[in-house]
């Protein structure tokens, strides 16, 4: 068998982020992978130390515009605990709102995407239209389809009025059929079955020895999820279950998206229906103390976790955060090894990964 | 027939993508403008290419890396020459919230000519439709000829909006106490205090703002407002041109003669709801004065 | 056998300073004060009213065990000079804060994460600034264990620091290191492929060494050149 060595880029990736990979093929099938990031390195772990904590919040939100609003949140969440800060009910409820209107979108736009890269063209604009249900929320809701300016220290900057709630629990209530529709679509679809069913197999073992996180672990049977397992926000007062699948495959990574996305439009509408009265806002001006927290979310794509370091001044002495992409690369190598190259497109954006996360 | 078909049809114009690094937000809008009817490319008969040498207008999001540089510059020279550059977001052409850092070499024009900029963080599809349309204005009279008529500043009219999207910024420097604290919450850099002989001027680049709103959340009295103006597409010509600005003129101290910023009216409104003629009195003095007339305490 | 369990030695060792007294004069850190803070001897750790139990190993009635539990491993594996704080935020979930006394109980102490099924979710190397002026750095290896974080910390001097890779234990340590290792001046012995990874080839070593990083210069510039640019606009409009 002859051995070579390609390179793909994100033209070839069908990415809409730049990403740089070196495959090394048996003939035409996927022995092994180099993953080589940074194009997307902005230094932001740096500059964020050069900035105060507000600027921050506007800096970290640029981060990724497909989970900008965990960014901010779960960095929020760190300077809350430093400075002791609990924030009000209302903002936990309206954080959790966000975060899974964003959901929604993020998980939509993946599964498009797959749809748009083995040639079913109907279904990646279907996908796209339902989505579009959500843009249209979060510019209604927050002014912006993509960054949602939603999160201050102590809180939210936002609020729904009793119109801006029906408007969003109307919303909610478009979202079902079509989502109901994708998930039987994804799941049995003949064509896609042809594609995704059994291609870029994660066996769970090796899904926790890789240590993946978010839709791609519980693609492998593995039941975790931040807002179970260390609860935040709203979480743990909002009823939910753990979306998991066994196969480990392509077919399963979507399937546990679509029954998350699902699962979110009954996350906001309990917030709205429990959306404690009072402030949105703990006090607008925290002094931040020296200390150190962790915080951690479930951004869509799985466990987020942001670590501050603080001395009592007005900017961070470290901010490190590490986003769910980062731990979801290396397993590609096993997803990959096998496959036929005209899989890798359909199996990396399987992971759906993010650049802009993962370079900063 | 086959030849003479082609003759008769006219031929989409191309744009290319090059994404210099950016958070992905302009791209997936981007992405948008070609998978959802309502924001479709195709209405203004325009089709997106994955090559560089069909590329009629170039479409750069993001930054500019130094990582990304290199294959930047090599595609964009695969382009051929007479196409329109159009500079998406405000990353390229300030660095928007990323600008200082070690990592990141813009802007853009550092390295190749740009002939429009959308404004925006991201901007809306709408207002990605309009730069590109922008960008076919300037095609169109290449080929005749010469640059686009618009008078520096025509500000064209939003298009009738359902739901008030984060816009320009506005300033009221009326109300503007000269506190600072936009600037200071600004991740973006993108506000400026000069004092003059007169008085103190802000100034706010739209091209540099990422329309977050935090300064106007944080304002205490309002100067600042998010309008729900996101038609901000211009020729690359008026980079420097856009911006809002105010001047907040000094005034005698009523007790001293210093000139000071008196404080606005909104503020006293905010600090005590319903202020007195003796509160009234504290904004046209200087800290030092109002001190004197509050506590009683002898001037240094 | 008994001794293990001891969550710290109270006994003052060979060093000038232990490590405890180091962290209770606040030298490492200051506890934040959202927080209760859970001590072996002294575990009451009832939830408020309202509040559902996390998942996982935190619960509640197994609590006190999983403590002693984490706590007599980290001290087995890494000496008993080992620090160990643990705090529950109000939602429950639990953030352990482990000193470890020297580099070298890095791997063991890493090993011994791993045996309690642990899963390395994130490390980071930071420079504090008191820290420095006594010629130290820090690194914190923060664990996933089931929903509670476990940041094992370990102090290493600012010049010629070196670490393990434990790269060999937690295959997705891989990166987290060759990051570490690119960004600050750290070696990290042992990692099987030490190449960048992130920062371009035109960049020099270690940027977050500096604060003020070389091309800051430049880039500072690029702000007043824009600027500057920005103001003559103005200028000549008035």
């Amino acid at each position: 068998m002859t051995t070579k060595i390609i390179e793909l880029g994100p033209h070839q990736l069908a990415l809409e982020e730049p990403m740089y990979f070196r495959v090394q093929l048996d003939g035409d099938r996927v022995a092994d992978l180099d993953v080589l990031p940074g194009q997307v390195h902005r230094g932001m772990e740096h500059l964020v130390m050069r900035r105060n904590f507000y600027q921050n919040i506007t800096l970290l939100e640029r981060l990724c515009s497909l989970c900008s609003n965990s960014h901010p949140s779960t960095f929020c969440a760190a300077v809350e605990e430093v400075a002791g800060i609990a924030i009000p009910e209302r903002a936990e409820y309206l954080r959790a709102v966000a975060d899974e209107i964003k959901r929604i979108a993020s998980h939509l736009f993946c599964c498009a995407v797959q749809a748009n890269v083995i040639g079913e063209t109907a279904l990646f604009r279907r996908v796209m239209e339902v989505r579009e249900i959500m843009q249209r929320a979060k510019e209604a809701i927050y002014g912006n389809r993509m960054d949602l300016a939603a999160n201050v220290i102590g809180g939210v900057r936002y609020d729904l009025s009793a119109e801006g709630a029906a408007f969003l629990a109307r919303q909610m209530e478009a979202m079902k059929q079509p989502l109901d529709e994708l998930y039987l679509q994804y799941g049995n679809n003949p064509a896609l079955l042809v594609r995704m069913a059994g291609v870029g197999v994660l066996p769970r073992e090796a899904a926790l020895e890789y240590a993946v996180v978010g839709p791609v672990a519980r693609g492998c049977g593995i039941d975790y999820d931040v807002r179970k397992k260390s609860p935040y926000c709203a979480y743990d007062r909002l009823e939910f279950e753990v979306a998991v699948q066994e196969a480990g495959d392509v077919r399963a990574r979507n399937l546990v998206r679509l029954a998350e996305a699902r699962q979110s439009v009954s996350l906001i509408e309990q917030c709205l229906k429990g959306l404690p009265r009072g402030p949105v806002c703990a006090d607008t001006l925290p002094e931040i103390p020296a200390g150190e927290a962790i915080a951690k979310s479930e951004a869509p794509r799985g466990e987020l976790m942001y670590y501050l370091r603080t001395d009592g001044s007005d900017m961070p002495v470290r901010l490190k955060w590490r986003v769910p992409s980062y731990m979801n690369w290396d397993a590609l190598k096993v997803m990959l090894k096998g496959e036929p190259v005209a899989n890798i497109p359909l199996i990396v954006n399987s992971i759906d990964p993010c650049i802009a996360c993962t370079d900063r | 027939m086959h030849i003479q078909a082609e003759g008769t049809a006219i031929k989409p114009v191309r744009l290319f993508r090059i994404n210099t690094g950016s958070c992905n937000g302009c791209d997936v809008e981007l992405a948008v403008t070609s998978a959802v009817t309502e924001f479709d490319v195709e209405q203004l008969n325009c089709r997106y290419t994955e090559s560089a040498h069909e590329a009629d207008i170039v479409l750069v999001t993001g930054p500019l890396t130094v990582r990304a540089r290199e294959e930047v510059l090599r595609l964009y020279a695969e382009t051929p020459r007479e196409k329109v550059t159009v500079a998406v977001g405000v990353c390229p052409v300030s660095g928007g919230v990323f600008r200082g850092s070690y990592a990141v070499d813009g802007p853009l024009e550092r390295y190749l000519p740009v002939d429009v900029n959308i404004p925006g963080c991201p901007p809306r599809p709408q207002a990605l439709l309009a730069g590109i349309r922008e960008a076919l204005e300037i095609r169109h009279a290449r080929h005749e000829g010469g640059e686009p008529k618009r008078a520096p500043g025509d500000r064209k009219q939003s298009d009738t909006d359902n739901f008030p999207a984060r816009g320009r910024l506005s300033f009221d420097a009326g109300a503007c106490v000269d506190c600072r604290m936009c600037r200071h919450v600004c991740a973006a850099g993108a506000i400026r205090f000069e004092e003059g002989e007169n008085g103190v001027r802000l100034t706010l680049w739209h091209n540099s703002c990422v329309f977050c709103g935090l300064c106007s959340y944080y304002c205490p009295t309002g100067a600042l407002s998010v309008t729900g103006d996101w038609r901000l597409d211009h020729p690359a010509a008026h980079t420097f041109r856009q911006v809002e600005r105010g001047e907040v003129p000094y005034a005698p101290c009523a007790g001293c003669g210093e000139p000071i910023i008196p404080a606005a009216p909104q503020l006293l409104h905010d600090a005590f709801r319903r202020p007195n003629p003796d509160i009234e009195r504290l904004k046209s003095l200087c800290p030092a004065c109002r001190q004197q007339m509050s506590i009683g305490v002898p001037r240094r | 056998m008994s001794d293990c369990i001891k969550l710290t030695n109270d006994d003052p060792g060979k060093n000038p300073l232990s490590l405890r007294e180091r962290v209770a004069a606040g030298r490492v850190r200051a506890l934040p004060r959202s927080e209760e803070l859970v001590t072996a001897d002294a575990l009451t750790p009832a939830l408020s009213r309202g509040e559902r139990v996390p998942e996982g190993e935190v619960r509640d009635g197994i609590l006190t065990g999983f403590i002693t539990k984490v706590a007599a491993a980290m001290t087995c594996a890494a000496g008993e000079e080992t620090v160990i704080e643990w705090r529950r935020d109000r939602k429950g979930v639990l953030t352990g804060w482990c000193w470890l006394p020297c580099g070298e109980s890095l791997l063991p102490a890493a090993r011994a994460v791993a045996e309690l099924k642990g899963r390395l979710a994130m490390v980071t190397a930071y420079l504090p600034e008191r820290g420095k002026e006594k010629g130290e750095r820090e690194i914190a290896y923060h664990f996933d264990l089931d929903g509670a974080t476990l940041t094992l910390t370990v102090i290493l001097p600012l010049q010629w620091a070196r670490v393990p890779s434990l790269t060999p234990i937690f295959r997705n340590c891989d990166w987290q290191e060759r990051e570490l290792m690119e960004l600050y001046d750290v070696q990290v012995v042992g990692h099987p492929d030490p190449r960048r990874l992130f920062l371009d080839h035109s960049l020099p070593h270690a940027p977050f060494e500096r604060l003020v990083p070389y091309s800051t210069f430049t880039n500072a510039a690029t702000g007043k050149a824009l600027w500057d640019k920005v103001l003559a606009g103005e200028r000549e409009d008035a």
